[in-house]
């Protein structure tokens, strides 16, 4: 097992308004070697504070985050993160970019190393480039070759096309996809798409709202490329939206999953 | 990438829509933006010198006031400009040493200010309790001072440099401390995933995300450190200096030569603002990849 949550609750509180918010509650999830593991679920039902907590951004409130066995403290380089918004340095060329987050060797060595990443992403040509003259799906193609290039064990993507066009998603999908199957690396992969979830992952965990729990996991064997219109795909799909229909979330998720603590109980 | 054709504006947009393409270059004209603004500021000082110059007519005709009107004053200008005394030293002197005392004090404002504007911004339990003293501090006027420097330093140089000092510091280091806390987490998160060091998160990340506003920081403590240099020479019994000449015309009546003092203050403040900062300024615009192309 590369990394897990063990029965663990995150909450957030605001001491100045007196209100807090249960992200999670006693959530339990094992991620192995070589897994292609999606999340998905409703918005606020606490996919992403999951990851943040693997990328240790954030600590639990109660249970406990392993990485290889150990507890996770604090962010590092064996746990890289693609990260939903944009952001690249924009005073920092793309070769830069890269270079910054290669963990060892002298600057030569460094931008060698950028240079052979972001060839993987097709994007050599334009090491030169700053970061405003790329498209949206350009930039996250950086990220996702800054993040490579820091050789994590454990890749956690953050909706990192959300905010792009369907067209370009699709291909940033498959090029995860061979690079993930070329690279041999793990990779949590957070989604409110289905079916991008379908199309990609080995497991799809889904979770619901108010507050955040797991509520059901796929294991899917399809090999790839998977055609969304198959009738195993077909299926899946209708499984999981009817899951996501009974769970208690769709109503959670309209009230913007908050959730009322009063002073004594927290 | 950042590579500009050798067509003017007109043609090249005639031949993309020809050819068909999408993206294209041209002739940049930087020429014309600044003609354009040499332009704004000469309309911009005509306007100043105008209601100068009909207030003075008419003061000068209803109460028969010594009033210089901006001929009387521009001639004495190049006069002082060409070595002519005033106030018993030429214009040159008075300049330089009213700036020597402004840049020692806007030195050690811009020192400590960024230094402590960067741990404020860093340390959020500092921020909540340090910022209230420097709000405090913002809101004593520069005049104020005056009878604090004078008990910490008598009367005399230190006395000017402190007062300079203590009122260019604070906007210096609001700026600075909020355009740390303005920088984006996920700058802060790369380079934490990363395993960077603080001083590798310091300055590779949070000094050039937070340098436009620390920029602004500066520009607003010169200003301030500028105004109240005057007002403090004034006062503190400085013999030589802008300020000292113009606070001297109350006795001497030389009222033209204060005028002098005021456009060399105008003209030093403008430079400033229009040659330095606004260079500066689009300096780092251009270096944090802020002026996005077309």
């Amino acid at each position: 097992m590369l990394a897990s949550l063990k029965n663990v609750s995150k909450v957030f509180v605001n001491p100045r308004t007196g209100k807090g918010l249960v992200a999670l509650n006693d959530v339990s999830i094992q991620v192995e070697q070589g897994d292609f593991l999606c999340l998905i679920g409703p918005s606020g039902c606490g996919k992403s504070t999951t990851l943040n907590l693997l990328a240790g951004f954030e600590l639990p409130s109660e249970g406990e985050v392993l990485f290889k066995g150990k507890p996770i403290t604090g962010p590092s380089p064996e746990r890289g993160v693609v990260f939903q918004e944009f952001s690249l340095y924009p005073w920092m060329n793309v070769l830069q970019n890269v270079a910054f987050s290669v963990r060892s060797g002298n600057r030569s060595e460094r931008e060698e190393i950028a240079r052979k990443h972001l060839g993987l992403v097709g994007l050599l040509d334009f090491a030169h480039a700053m970061p405003n003259e790329l498209s949206g799906g350009m930039k996250q193609r950086v990220a996702i070759a800054r993040t490579l290039a820091m050789d994590p064990d454990l890749l956690l993507m953050d909706e990192p096309f959300g905010s792009l066009d369907e067209q370009t998603r699709r291909k940033l999908d498959n090029e995860v996809l061979s690079l993930w199957k070329g690279q041999g690396k793990t990779v949590v992969f957070v989604t409110h798409s289905i079916e991008e979830a379908l199309m990609l992952g080995t497991r799809v965990v889904l979770m619901s709202a108010s507050p955040g729990r797991i509520n059901q996991e796929w294991k899917i064997d399809l090999p790839w490329p998977r055609d969304p219109l198959s009738p195993e795909m077909t299926a899946l799909k209708k499984d999981i939206v009817k899951s996501l229909q009974v769970c208690s979330c769709a109503n959670g998720a309209s009230q913007g999953g908050f959730i009322t603590i009063s002073g004594s109980e927290e | 990438m950042v590579r500009k054709g050798p067509v003017e504006r007109k043609e090249a947009i005639e031949r993309a829509l020809r050819d068909g393409r999408s993206h294209f270059e041209f002739r940049s004209e930087t020429r014309r933006f600044l003609l354009s603004n040499s332009i704004n500021i000469a309309i911009g000082i005509a306007l100043v010198v105008a209601v100068w110059w009909v207030v003075a007519e008419v003061m000068i005709y209803t109460r028969g006031a010594l009033f210089p009107t901006p001929p009387e004053t521009i001639s004495a200008l190049w006069n002082a400009l060409n070595g002519a005394e005033l106030n018993g030293e030429t214009i040159y002197y008075h300049t330089g040493s009213s700036m020597m005392r402004w840049g020692t004090g806007y030195a050690i404002a811009l020192i400590i200010g960024i230094a402590v504007g960067i741990s404020f911004g860093t340390l959020s339990r500092l921020y909540d309790t340090g910022m209230v003293s420097v709000y405090v501090v913002q809101m004593i006027p520069g005049l104020a001072w005056v009878p604090i420097a004078m008990l910490i330093f008598g009367l005399g140089e230190s006395a000017t440099v402190f007062i300079i000092l203590m009122t260019a510091m604070p906007p210096i280091i609001i700026n600075t401390a909020g355009g740390i806390r303005q920088v984006p987490p996920v700058y802060n998160r790369v380079a934490l995933m990363s395993g960077k060091s603080r001083i590798s998160l310091f300055t590779s990340v949070l000094i050039p995300a937070a340098s436009l506003s620390i920029i602004d920081g500066m520009r607003i403590g010169l200003a301030n450190g500028w105004r109240v240099l005057i007002a403090a020479e004034m006062v503190l019994g400085a013999m030589v200096g802008l300020g000292a000449t113009i606070y001297d015309s109350r006795y001497s009546l030389d009222f033209v030569s204060a005028f002098i003092c005021i456009m060399v203050i105008c003209f030093i403040g403008l430079a400033i603002e229009k040659l330095f900062f606004a260079g500066l300024e689009n300096a780092v615009r251009n270096r944090l990849g802020l002026d996005k192309e077309a």
